[in-house]
């Protein structure tokens, strides 16, 4: 965390390249004061939005067959496609390079099903009215219901590496805990969409 | 700390102790002394420390080494620049890129040897059909960097290799 | 320019430390000279029968050849074990630095040895000039420039280094203060470049840079930028003159007379990386009790690296000022100009001076080649140009250029001399005035980089004239041909070529080209549906050469036939080992069976000399020095300026000259049996060499063995050793030569008869090059020209280079497959820096050391037409000599593209680099 610490010692913003510590999320209790269920459900969703758009998730829900990398979503380098199972080529195999741990002596993300998503799970360039049409449509987010949902989103590790990216990325906002409880407030008042 | 051995261009290494941070680059080049595999980036994005894995399976790919630590490698049996010519036999591959001149300072020749060697092995085990070779060789090269070429001679001297044999590798 | 030879004659009488930069021997196994010369005896040499580089054996079997691949235990002699070292550098250049807090590195993690601005003062080191700025940043002071070393880490286990470097990315160790702002200095350099062609052709200029003289203006006080109108102090009358006229051109563009368009334009170019593959490195070891200091370096300027050792520690106190500096020389991953007169190896030095007795390691990881490498300059380029409507030729031309050269001055006032004589390009344009200057900032330094600034000028000058050719109906490739300079005719400093400007034919062959012909149905039709589809074309002209260039060679053949080649110029990829053996062996029948390449030390029986500068010194100084026989301009030279095949190899090919005219010429005379009266005696010219054998017609053909053995036999000339310099023209001598006169393009010689010793062979004559011509902009240019077809895709901006096709001149090829190599690779590089490649210039950029191969895209193979790229090198002319290539190919492929995006989209980019996201909005 060089560039932050820095950047607190001498007031520069410019420098800080990334920083090690997660936005903070809204808790869903913190919602209470909207008395329409409708607009407190889709507020939730927009809360649950400042993660789900966040580069370590859309990084690997991409709009194509390339997955994305850094805080600014640049296309991953070296240029790897998504392939038949969604870990790449023949000669550029997700798992060679990311393993089952983050390495951070190479700032290398690790985990043992690393993958892109499907290609009908792809966030990047949609409002979050369209991400989450998407992500309730069972056709387009891996045949789940809303409850396999918030499980997923609440306790998959794969999506839980958001929160522990190592060294050199910032994590996604608050914790997976945090996000799941959204995830489940949101259903429980109606899973409704923003506009 | 992991006690580590594997096997590299046929010879066992090992059991020796690394620490989990170390890279394999590091292992190679600052333990074993073999320096033909280069450090290009550290990030895993030039390939220019690409070497070969050959899996118990009977197959192979190429893996960086600059990011993936030593202890990752326990067990593997890996191919290095440094084993492919056997006796002092180049192979044909190697050959090749001398042929046609293919690299210039050769800094990410090792990286691309690699990766070429792997290739022509899954097409004598995979065939392709002769119209889809040069999108195959493009799409198994695409990750290796060389600022020195413009890759072109890189591309031909694989596929010549290939054209030269073609009831090995293509279809 | 060089200043570091200049204090290096100082040197050696004020400091006493002996340079050698010697092979070493050893013995069992191979030491570090054995390694680097290749393909070695008795290995497969493919470059004998054409079939590949003298390396290539080397290079595709991981033997140890880069300087990065060298450990203490690799050297035979040196102590087995490595120490590791790294340079802390700042991300910060505007506040105060108030030193390092080396806290965070505790228990394995604290370094042996821990070196700062302050430990440099205590022991007497002294900067280079060339180099000059604080090595390190001392306490108290603002950060001269982004990425500057603070401190200097040495641990003695990698372990441990390891380790550290890993905590380091997690502490910030470096402490500020107050915010100054960044270090406003001085520009590095700011000159006025202005012709005014006589009224005819033949009419003596009225005013250019070659008759009158190099102008720099005058400054503002305390003002870092120089003011260009006439001075408002009488202290320059040459500069008034050329300012008075280069206003009156600018006054005569401004006039907006009706005959006359005029384009008023900025054109912007980024900050890039040469980003050359192995990162700086080096391996140094300082004996103490010996008082030896021994380096292994990887540079395009190894004399510069030794001779800047040399006077970093000449002065310091007893215990760190060697006795004797041994470098050795290693083949480079890469340089494209970023590894000319780098500080790297100031650094690999004293990390081994503050660890005496224990060899040292210091090499960059990428991110610290991002912060710390040579860059090429960001430029602003303001031009106005005026071309006659009736007759759509060019009138005036006037331009002011703007370089940032980062932190430290390096070669930016050479880049902002040759950039700005580039600036007209291959046209011929009687009014011509241009302002450039390079400037000081907080950026990484720039340098040298392949195509030196002219890059920059050429690339903004072709596309404008994409553009006046478009806005007078006037077909481009024609207005190119009314215009363009003729053999003959004079540069914008004033002078002619020396060679032949092929101007002409690399335009026809332009125009003939499908690519072209077919441009305007191609743009109708396209090719697949939701894509634009245009062509592009550019021509451009480069010199090669610096002006003060110089080779230093040895050729030898032993009794079997079998030669060896000595050269100080290095190898990065050039090519230059397989072209030293393909231009002796045009003397002497074979290819080289050994060739030791950036061995700057080999030539001590030629005793050589030099003092002064050559770039700057006048003739007086020129015609004193000269009296003294053993002194020359330039002792050695930077591998740089494309001038491998032109003055790298040409003491080699003069020394190989000498072995055939006094060895191997005699020996076969006898072997035919010719009596000295025999009239075919002087007929040497008409021998050749076939197959290994020399022939004449009517006699036994004779192998070259054969002749070999009799020329050692006969206690004739067996090995040459020659030096050579050239400021756009080579220095000519004359030797006594076994009672006859020897004549070359050479100004030392020694020779060894049979297997004696090398003897030193005064010269009777010598003329150098006089030094007026240090005014000539360059005497020396190779020819280029490129189509490119392009298509980019309207919703998504993707660009997909279709085809292309580039055509070049070089003279004679020495290694032809070589020759179109660098020409597929200046493609790659010149795709790079038109569409993918930029640095930001300060704290966003790879001063903050955060920049790697995921932000830094250089072009990959699926960015090019690996299928579609077409090369054609002209035929060389009769007597053509080789010629440099190496930077010219890369430079028409950016402006090509350029004017190709503006076929497509209608619209011209006047920055670089035009990405996808500004072709995307281009296009909807």
């Amino acid at each position: 965390m060089k560039f932050a610490v820095l950047a607190g010692v001498v007031g520069l913003t410019t420098c800080a390249m990334w920083d090690s510590r997660s936005a903070p999320l809204a808790t869903p209790e913190s919602f209470a004061g909207i008395g329409d269920a409708a607009t407190r459900s889709a507020a939730l969703f927009t809360e649950l939005g400042k993660v789900l758009t966040n580069p370590r998730c859309v990084n690997c829900h991409p709009a194509g067959d390339r997955p994305h990398q850094g805080e600014l979503g640049r296309i991953h380098q070296p240029p790897v496609e998504r392939g038949p199972d969604g870990r790449g080529l023949t000669a550029m195999r997700c798992p060679i390079c990311h393993q089952d741990a983050n390495f951070d002596p190479g700032r290398v993300p690790g985990h043992h099903e690393w993958r892109l998503a499907p290609r009908e799970m792809a966030w990047e360039g949609k409002t979050l009215g369209e991400i989450c049409a998407q992500i309730k449509d069972r056709a387009r987010n891996g045949d789940r219901s809303l409850e396999a949902l918030a499980r997923h989103i609440g306790g998959d590790t794969l999506v839980g590496w958001a929160w522990s990216p190592g060294f050199g990325r910032q994590p996604a906002p608050g914790t997976q805990n945090e996000a799941g409880a959204l995830v489940e407030a949101w259903i429980n008042t109606g899973a409704v969409c923003p506009k | 700390m992991t006690t580590v051995s594997m096997k590299i261009n046929g010879r066992a290494y090992g059991p020796v102790t690394v620490r989990d941070e170390l890279t394999m680059n590091d292992f190679l080049r600052e333990r074993l002394g073999l320096t033909g595999t280069k450090f290009g980036c550290g990030a895993g994005q030039c390939l220019s420390c690409a070497v070969i894995v050959d899996d118990p399976d009977g197959t192979s790919h190429t893996s960086p080494t600059c990011i993936v630590p030593a202890a990752r490698f326990n067990g593997k049996s890996i191919r290095t620049v440094e084993g492919h010519a056997t006796n002092g036999e180049l192979t044909a591959l190697q050959r090749s890129f001398i042929d046609h001149f293919a690299f210039q300072c050769g800094y990410c020749t090792a990286g691309f040897l690699n990766e070429g060697q792997v290739l022509l092995e899954r097409l004598a085990k995979t065939p392709v059909a002769r119209a889809d070779l040069e999108k195959t060789i493009a799409d198994a090269l695409d990750g290796h960097l060389c600022r020195c070429t413009g890759y072109f001679r890189y591309h031909e001297a694989v596929r010549d290799v290939i054209l030269a044999d073609p009831g090995r590798y293509l279809t | 320019m060089d200043a570091s030879r200049r204090e290096f004659a100082k040197l050696v009488t004020a400091s006493g430390i002996a340079l050698s930069l010697s092979r070493l021997a050893f013995a069992n196994e191979p030491g570090f000279a054995a390694r680097e010369t290749l393909p070695g005896r008795q290995r497969w040499n493919p470059a004998a029968a054409g079939e590949g580089r003298i390396d290539g054996v080397a290079k595709v079997t991981g033997a140890k050849l880069y300087a990065s691949d060298f450990r203490a235990a690799d050297m035979p002699g040196w102590p087995k074990h490595t120490a590791h070292a790294m340079l802390i550098r700042t991300a910060n250049a505007t506040h105060i630095y108030e030193g390092i807090d080396l806290a965070p590195l505790s228990g394995a993690l604290k370094p042996s040895v821990f070196v700062t601005a302050t430990d440099l003062a205590r022991i007497g080191a002294r900067v280079p000039s060339f180099y000059s700025g604080d090595l390190f940043c001392p306490v108290g002071k603002t950060p001269l420039y982004l990425g500057q070393p603070a401190a200097l880490l040495i641990y003695e286990s990698f372990d441990a280094f390891d380790q550290a470097r890993l905590a380091l990315r997690n502490e910030a160790l470096l402490k500020f203060g107050l915010e100054t702002g960044p270090v406003i200095k001085r520009d590095y350099g700011a000159f006025r470049f202005t012709r005014v062609a006589g009224a005819t052709p033949d009419a003596p200029d009225v005013c250019s840079p070659v008759k009158d003289g190099w102008v720099s203006p005058g400054f503002f006080q305390n003002g870092e930028r120089p003011i260009w109108a006439r001075l408002p102090e009488p202290t320059g009358a040459a500069y008034v003159k050329a300012a008075d006229y280069g206003e009156q051109i600018r006054a005569e563009l401004d006039a907006n007379a009706p005959s006359l368009l005029v384009l008023d334009r900025d054109f912007e170019t980024q900050s890039i990386d040469p980003m050359f593959l192995e990162p700086e490195c080096g391996l140094a070891w300082y004996d103490a009790d010996r008082k030896n200091l021994e380096l292994v370096l990887g540079v395009q300027s190894p004399y510069d690296s030794a001779t800047s050792i040399a006077t970093l520690l000449g002065n310091a106190r007893a215990s760190f000022k060697p006795a004797h500096i041994h470098a050795h020389f290693a083949y480079m991953g890469g340089g494209f100009g970023g590894r000319d007169h780098t500080p790297f190896p100031l650094y690999v030095a004293l990390a081994a001076m503050f660890l005496p007795g224990r060899p040292v390691r210091l090499a960059h990881d990428r991110y610290q080649q991002f912060q710390a490498g040579i860059k090429r300059h960001a430029f602003k380029i303001h031009t106005r140009i005026g071309v006659d409507r009736a007759t759509g030729k060019i009138s005036a031309f006037a331009a002011d250029h703007e370089l940032d050269g980062g932190g430290l001055a390096n070669f930016s006032a050479s880049v902002a001399a040759v950039s700005a004589n580039a600036a007209i390009g291959i046209y011929d344009v009687p009014k011509v005035d241009v302002t450039t200057v390079a400037l000081h900032s907080r950026g990484v330094t720039a340098g040298s980089m392949r195509g030196y600034g002219t890059l920059q000028t050429m690339t903004a000058l072709e596309v404008l004239i994409d553009e006046a050719a478009s806005t007078l109906a006037i077909d481009p490739i024609e207005f190119r041909r009314r215009n363009a300079l003729k053999t003959g005719g004079r540069t914008m400093a004033g002078n002619t070529y020396d060679v032949v400007v092929r101007t002409p034919e690399i335009l026809d062959r332009l125009e003939n080209h499908s690519i072209w012909r077919q441009r305007v149905e191609e743009r109708a039709h396209g090719r697949r549906a939701g894509s634009v589809v245009g062509t592009g074309v550019a021509c451009v002209t480069k010199d090669y050469g610096s002006g003060a260039d110089a080779s230093l060679s040895s050729v030898e053949i032993d009794p079997e036939g079998r030669i060896s080649i000595h050269c100080d110029h290095v190898e990065m990829g050039n090519g230059i080992g397989t072209a030293l053996a393909n231009r002796v062996a045009a003397h002497l029948g074979a290819v080289a069976d050994e060739v030791a390449v950036a061995e700057v030390d080999r030539y001590a029986v030629l005793g050589l000399v030099t003092s002064g500068d050559p770039h700057t010194m006048d003739q007086a100084t020129q015609d004193a020095a000269q009296r003294d026989p053993r002194w020359v301009p330039a002792i050695s030279a930077p591998t740089s300026s494309s001038i491998g095949a032109h003055v790298g190899t040409h003491s080699a090919s003069e020394a190989a000259r000498v072995i055939f005219r006094f060895g191997l010429w005699p020996a076969a005379l006898e072997l035919w049996g010719l009596a000295p009266t025999d009239p075919r005696v002087a007929t040497l010219d008409a021998a050749r060499w076939e197959q290994g054998r020399l022939v004449m017609s009517d006699l036994r053909p004779l192998p070259l063995s054969e002749i070999a053995a009799r020329a050692h036999a006969r206690k004739g000339v067996t090995a040459a050793m020659a030096h050579s310099f050239s400021r756009w023209s080579w220095s000519k001598a004359t030797f006594a030569m076994g009672g006859q006169s020897w004549t070359a393009d050479i100004d030392a010689l020694a020779v060894r008869k049979s297997s004696g010793k090398f003897v030193r062979l005064d010269r009777i004559d010598v003329k150098f090059p006089p030094t007026v011509f240090n005014r000539i902009g360059t005497s020396y240019t190779s020819l280029c020209g490129a189509l490119v077809r392009v298509e980019i895709a309207r919703a998504t901006g993707a660009l997909r280079i279709a085809k292309a096709y580039t055509v070049l001149e070089c003279g004679r090829a020495l290694t032809p497959e070589i020759v179109l190599g660098q020409a597929q690779g200046g493609f790659a590089m010149g795709v790079g820096y038109a569409l993918l490649e930029s640095l930001p210039l300060y704290e966003d950029g790879p001063g903050n050391g955060q920049w790697n191969l995921g932000q830094y895209l250089i072009a990959r193979g699926s960015d090019l037409p690996l299928q579609g790229l077409e090369i054609e090198v002209l035929p060389p002319l009769p007597n053509d000599p080789p010629k440099g290539m190496a930077e010219v190919v890369m430079i028409p492929i950016v402006p090509a593209l350029l004017n190709a995006i503006f076929d497509a989209t209608g619209r011209r980019f006047h920055a670089l680099p035009v990405t996808q996201q500004m072709l995307k909005g281009a296009l909807t």
